[in-house]
């Protein structure tokens, strides 16, 4: 129904988070710390996040714009005439012609199974409030996937100075 | 049994309790979690709704109308029921978190033990 809180990554616990665990509040690691193996389940996981919450994101973003489409044909059909005439489909490319009785009256699905009679005017502040809604979670989300994106790429940072220094301690 | 079939069998129970077990109760939370979601949402609006509003429920193709107190109840107690099987839910990861947990320590143990049994 894409009204949904942006969901968490499924959380797997990992050998290296049971470890990490240990540590008082995440966070307070040290990626200096890890070995390479474990920064590359570090890596693993980031990744893994990202894509779910990019998708998620993806989405809402979906969401919003159907909600905002909503608007628009509620004003659209608000803005004519009782008796104007329209084509109703009956399958994406199947119309009958039919004839506006009301304009003023709507039937809004608000969500499982259930829908409501009301007014145009309080469709649209109906779906606004939605597109606002959707749109505090994206900008939550958003916030999350930059953390994530910086996480990220701090551990491929140390990554590459672990591998760095590692080639040149066995060139030597 | 020897000491590493016994470690190979808790290995795979580990794995199994990690990737299966554990992931699948997760899921199925977080499931339970966007339904609940989903129907507070639902409880909200027919809060703000005036009793005489028209509400109608989506039977297969049709919408029935229904009165709002049944419509009103019936999201009731579907939360109720959602928020019965989550803490359900909630309770069956818990459980499983601590068997993995015990399995963890009985590896570690294992492993120990080989350890010193190589040595010796």
């Amino acid at each position: 129904m894409g009204k949904r809180r942006p969901k968490q990554p499924p959380r797997r616990p990992t050998v290296l988070e049971e470890e990490m665990s240990t540590v008082p509040k995440q966070q307070t690691i040290e990626l200096g710390d890890l070995d390479l193996p474990q920064l590359v389940e570090v890596k693993k996981q980031l990744d893994e996040e990202l894509s779910h919450l990019t998708a998620s994101f993806g989405k809402l973003k979906q969401a919003q714009s159907r909600f905002q489409d909503c608007i628009d044909s509620l004003q659209n059909v608000k803005a004519r005439a009782t008796g104007s005439e329209i084509l109703v489909p009956l399958t994406g490319s199947l119309y009958v012609p039919g004839e506006l009785l009301e304009t003023d009256k709507v039937i809004v699905d608000v969500g499982t199974g259930y829908y409501v009679e009301k007014t145009s005017d309080d469709a649209v502040k109906f779906y606004s409030d939605k597109v606002e809604f959707v749109k505090k979670n994206l900008d939550k989300l958003q916030e999350t996937i930059n953390t994530k994106q910086n996480n990220l790429r701090l551990t491929v940072d140390v990554m590459q100075l672990k591998i760095s220094l590692g080639a040149a301690s066995t060139s030597k | 049994m020897s000491l590493e079939a016994r470690l190979e069998a808790a290995t795979t129970e580990y794995q199994k309790l990690q990737k299966v077990d554990i992931a699948n109760a997760v899921e199925n939370l977080q499931k339970l979690d966007s339904q609940l979601q989903e129907n507070e949402i639902v409880q909200k609006e027919f809060n703000l709704l005036k009793d005489d509003s028209n509400i109608y429920k989506l039977v297969g193709p049709v919408l029935v109308k229904q009165d709002k107190a049944e419509a009103t109840e019936n999201v009731a107690r579907r939360l109720e029921h959602i928020q019965s099987d989550i803490k359900r839910m909630e309770d069956q990861v818990k459980d499983l978190t601590e068997k993995f947990e015990k399995k963890k320590v009985e590896i570690v143990q294992l492993n120990a033990s080989r350890a010193q049994q190589t040595a010796s």
